[in-house]
């Protein structure tokens, strides 16, 4: 019995739901529980929230648990459940520079200004698979003793900001201040604001970035080049609302991000060949290979000129759930469709014959 | 300058001009053939055509000729709507009896004047052909647009431009980019001619071609502009060509028109300087 | 007569704010958004097969699963409306099943089979074989809402096309079709020209199913949440199939087939593939009345 044309449809779809929530629930293994995937699976719950658009990491940890760990899965659950949500506020603008830092690093220069702090990364240590399951004890004994609630220090420089004392950057600064592009609401398509690519960017899905990136560097269409990274950095911004009584702002929260400044070096005939230019990236939580890719293709897109098709591709191939989602679609019965191919194949078959 | 007047012109060409960069007046006086430039060295702009004046008049053959840079494929693309002109006014009189300067015209509307009033013929055939559709494909595609639905008269239709134009019937349904350059030229030739346009552009038609290839086509187009006695433009460094094809010509050098002739009198008295260079440099 | 002031209304703290929002949704998309839906779907009605884009929501369906049909659905749902949800002309396919109880568990309104009861039909990929009236709403879900889809690839290229009813190259690409294949060899979803102005994704219903849509007496609407686009075809519009004059458009044969169910012959059949080939009718419902009457 072809699950198309199942009578008792709802039974199936029934059944199926109870396949999964009791196999999934009721596994003998112990249930996770939320502070597990947020204490313990941090990146994991990072990269929901960042997908998702969404700055919720419970919600988010219930999410991957309901989604048995499948990223799209809990990405989906965790947008479905936005769309119920009313919207109450939008928060002050808040300038990255205000980000309390717990990591960063300045590959561009040796000494740059402010701190450079390794912070929390795996980038060098050793990736040797632990297979035995040693108990971590911490009896304080250690003289480096790590605290696990990591210092944070404002970030009080840039390195765009010293290029362009040095007189080094391109100034594409707007003096005017128009309302950011709503992707949410209306749907962006070429040729676009740079805050529609940037919003959709910041929401895509890791891996379509990273491969965006890597098939334009090296891909056989591709023509872009690596930048150099000015800023890497991951820490804590305020959420501020302004207060409906005194107007004033007030801090409701905070929400951690990484942001990436990638310097381009300007080697177009059209370009201002003295001077480098900026790409920027953004979003939610601890996802560093991602706002690296979209700081390059940033500024790759802008100095492209919606030559190529490059803008498209940013903006309409790189969402999660539009993609997983259509492909996947293709489980859906089609045969009214593969009936009407095989009518056609049968036609072009006969006229082939007549006419001999 | 004074441009020979022309009767009824089809085509009627004032102070066209077009320039690549920023806009400084005086950067007109800064180029142009005394200072054996288009390109002003003030501001590096470049003005690649500027002052052109002239008209054409049905069945007349209007040749423009001069070495590479010269301006002449601007001009050409400037009226065909390829380029956008930076000055001017061109006005047709199959359009709008000539009331309105086409270049004033919207994107959307100079593409309608190429379905009906104004074919071009490229140089390279890939530029006014698709090269992965049929011969008969590429004829199909002026002809509907121009509202043609029946399947068998686009076919008929097809069939007569190809004959005309010499290529075999039997690759009418071959893909374009298996024929060889003449045949090429020679489709992209029946299907400028598809909508029987009163007026036709050809910018270095048989530049690209093989010579034993390229006469055959040129023959081919003398006979067309004869027996069509369409308006048309010739631009060519070649004045093998300008001379088998038209019978007026302008000669152009460093964006500026430097002489107005019958093309007879030009090949046998240059008065400019630079046609006479031209003119005992085809003749060697 | 005394001008009344307003009660206050407003919410002052941010509780009545969070209350004042999450009130009991109807048909699961809160009111703003089932109004923007509206309104993008009254732009799609004024004008005929224009693609109006749209800012789709998430839907507890995954994209290219009927995400869009379900927003419009939702969108024109109210308390008195009956829905019928097919799938392949199937009212008990699994798809149709899930988006059906998603309709009616967040409305209390009635599902039918029936295409006479309903007043809002969900279809995938079929038009009902039943006649339609005014009295009727179809709601069709599109996988791919861009007919010149095949021919063209670039936004802004397709967006300069539809907006100057330049449509020469998909001309070409049906001339090109016919002489290569002697036939007009697009199986379903077949372009067609839509109140003489635009071209439209009809989405993929059989070729057997696009008469009915010209001159229809019922509003059509088509729904593409993944793309983020809706549009329409308002009832009495032309809808004509892309074709030359002497190349007539045909519709899906079944070589004189009938259902093995009802023995008709007079709507679109599915068969069983391997050596004794069995049809049916994908029209399940209508099926079904064909047997009992």
């Amino acid at each position: 019995m072809g699950y198309a044309a199942a009578r008792g449809g709802l039974n199936a779809i029934l059944t199926a739901e109870n396949l999964v929530r009791r196999l999934r629930d009721l596994d003998p293994s112990d249930r996770i529980e939320l502070d597990q995937f947020t204490g313990r699976l941090r990146l994991l719950v990072d990269r929901v929230m960042g997908e998702s658009g969404l700055w919720a990491p419970e919600l988010a940890a219930m999410a991957l648990r309901q989604g048995e760990g499948d990223i799209i899965e809990a990405v989906h659950l965790l947008r479905a459940y936005k769309s119920t949500l009313g919207r109450l506020d939008t928060a002050i603008p808040v300038h990255a520079n205000d980000m309390q830092l717990v990591r960063r690093v300045v590959p561009a220069f040796r000494e740059p200004g402010g701190p450079q702090i390794l912070g929390r990364s795996t980038d060098y240590t050793a990736r040797m698979l632990t297979t035995t399951d040693r108990e971590i004890v911490d009896n304080g004994a250690s003289t480096n003793a790590i605290d696990t609630a990591p210092k944070t220090r404002p970030s009080n420089s840039r390195m765009s900001d010293a290029l362009r004392d040095m007189n080094l950057l391109v100034d594409r600064r707007r003096t005017d201040d128009p309302e950011p592009f709503d992707i949410t609401r209306t749907p962006a398509k070429p040729p676009a604001p740079r805050s529609a690519l940037l919003s959709s960017m910041a929401r895509a899905e890791t891996g379509a970035l990273v491969n965006q990136w890597y098939r334009n560097i090296l891909g056989p269409d591709g023509y872009l080049h690596e930048v150099t990274l000015g800023e890497v950095r991951h820490g804590k911004l305020p959420i501020n609302v302004r207060h409906p009584m005194t107007g004033g702002s007030v801090n409701i929260g905070s929400f951690r991000a990484t942001e990436v400044e990638a310097i381009e070096d300007l080697n177009g005939s059209e370009e201002d060949r003295t001077r480098f230019d900026v790409g920027y990236g953004f979003c939610f939580g601890h996802n560093e290979r991602k706002a690296i890719a979209m700081a390059n293709l940033d500024i790759a897109c802008y100095r492209d000129g919606a030559k190529s098709g490059l803008e498209q591709s940013l903006l309409m191939t790189t969402d999660g759930l539009d993609s997983a989602g259509f492909l996947e679609h293709l489980k859906l019965p089609h045969y009214v469709t593969f009936r009407s191919m095989i009518e056609r194949k049968v036609a072009v078959r006969r006229v082939a014959e007549e006419s001999k | 300058m004074t441009s020979i007047h022309v009767p009824s012109p089809i085509i009627q060409v004032r102070n066209l001009g077009k320039y690549y960069g920023n806009f400084d007046p005086a950067m007109i006086e800064r180029t142009g053939p005394e200072h054996g430039t288009a390109r002003d060295h003030v501001t590096a702009s470049i003005v690649a055509a500027w002052g052109v004046n002239f008209d054409v008049a049905a069945g007349e053959a209007l040749g423009i000729v001069g070495e590479s840079g010269s301006g002449k494929s601007t001009v050409l693309r400037c009226i065909a709507g390829d380029v956008a002109a930076s000055t001017g006014d061109v006005r047709l009189t199959p359009f709008e009896d000539g009331n309105v300067n086409i270049l004033d015209l919207d994107p959307s509307a100079r593409r309608q004047l190429r379905i009906n009033t104004l074919s071009v013929v490229y140089q390279d055939p890939a530029e006014g052909l698709a090269l992965g559709v049929t011969a008969g494909g590429n004829i199909a595609d002026p002809l509907t647009a121009a509202g043609w639905r029946n399947f068998g008269a686009i076919r008929d239709r097809a069939r007569e431009l190809l004959a005309r134009t010499e290529v075999p019937l039997d690759r009418m349904d071959d893909i374009v980019r298996n024929f060889s350059g003449g045949m090429r030229q020679r489709v992209q030739i029946a299907r400028a001619l598809a909508n029987k346009p009163p007026i036709l552009l050809l910018d270095e038609p048989t530049t690209g071609l093989d010579a034993s290839v390229a006469s055959g086509v040129l023959d081919l187009i003398r006979q067309l502009l004869e027996e069509l006695q369409v308006a048309a433009i010739v631009v060519s460094h070649d004045f093998g060509v300008i001379e088998m094809l038209t019978e007026r010509c302008l000669v152009m050098q460093h964006g500026r028109v430097v002489e107005d002739a019958l093309t007879d009198q030009l090949l046998e008295d240059p008065h400019h300087p630079y046609s006479q260079k031209l003119v005992a440099a085809a003749r060697t | 007569m005394t001008l009344e002031t307003a009660p206050q209304t407003s919410p002052t703290t941010i509780a009545q704010l969070v209350g004042h929002r999450t009130t009991e949704t109807f048909a699961l998309l809160d009111e703003e958004s089932k109004r923007e839906i509206r309104r993008a779907l009254l732009q799609a009605v004024c004008i005929p097969g224009y693609q109006v884009p749209f800012g789709s929501r998430e839907m507890p369906v995954a994209r290219g699963w009927g995400s869009g049909g379900l927003q419009v659905t939702l969108a024109c749902v109210g308390a008195d409306d009956a829905v019928k949800v097919i799938d392949q002309g199937d009212d008990e396919g699994v798809n149709a099943v899930n988006l059906r109880r998603l309709v009616t568990m967040s409305t209390g309104i009635d599902e039918t089979t029936e295409v006479d009861e309903a007043t809002l039909i969900q279809s995938r990929h079929r038009i009902p074989e039943d006649d339609m009236n005014e009295n009727h709403i179809l709601i069709l879900q599109v996988p791919v809402p861009e007919p010149l889809r095949g021919i063209e690839r670039d936004i802004r290229e397709l967006a300069r096309m539809h907006s100057e009813a330049d449509y020469s190259r998909m001309w070409v690409s049906l001339y090109e079709d016919k002489v290569r294949n002697g036939v007009i060899t697009q199986s379903t979803g077949y372009p067609c020209l839509v109140a003489s102005r635009y071209i439209v994704a009809t989405t993929p219903i059989p070729r057997w199913d696009i008469p009915r849509l010209h001159q229809s007496k019922f509003l059509t609407l088509f729904g593409a949440g993944r793309e983020k686009r809706v549009y329409a075809i308002p009832p009495y519009t032309d809808v004509e199939p892309l074709t030359f004059e002497d190349v007539p458009f045909e519709v899906e044969s079944a070589d004189g087939a009938t259902c093995r169910l009802c023995g008709s012959s007079d709507s679109f059949l599915v068969e069983m593939p391997g050596k004794q080939e069995s049809w049916s009718c994908s029209d399940t419902a209508w099926c079904r009345r064909q047997r009992n009457t």
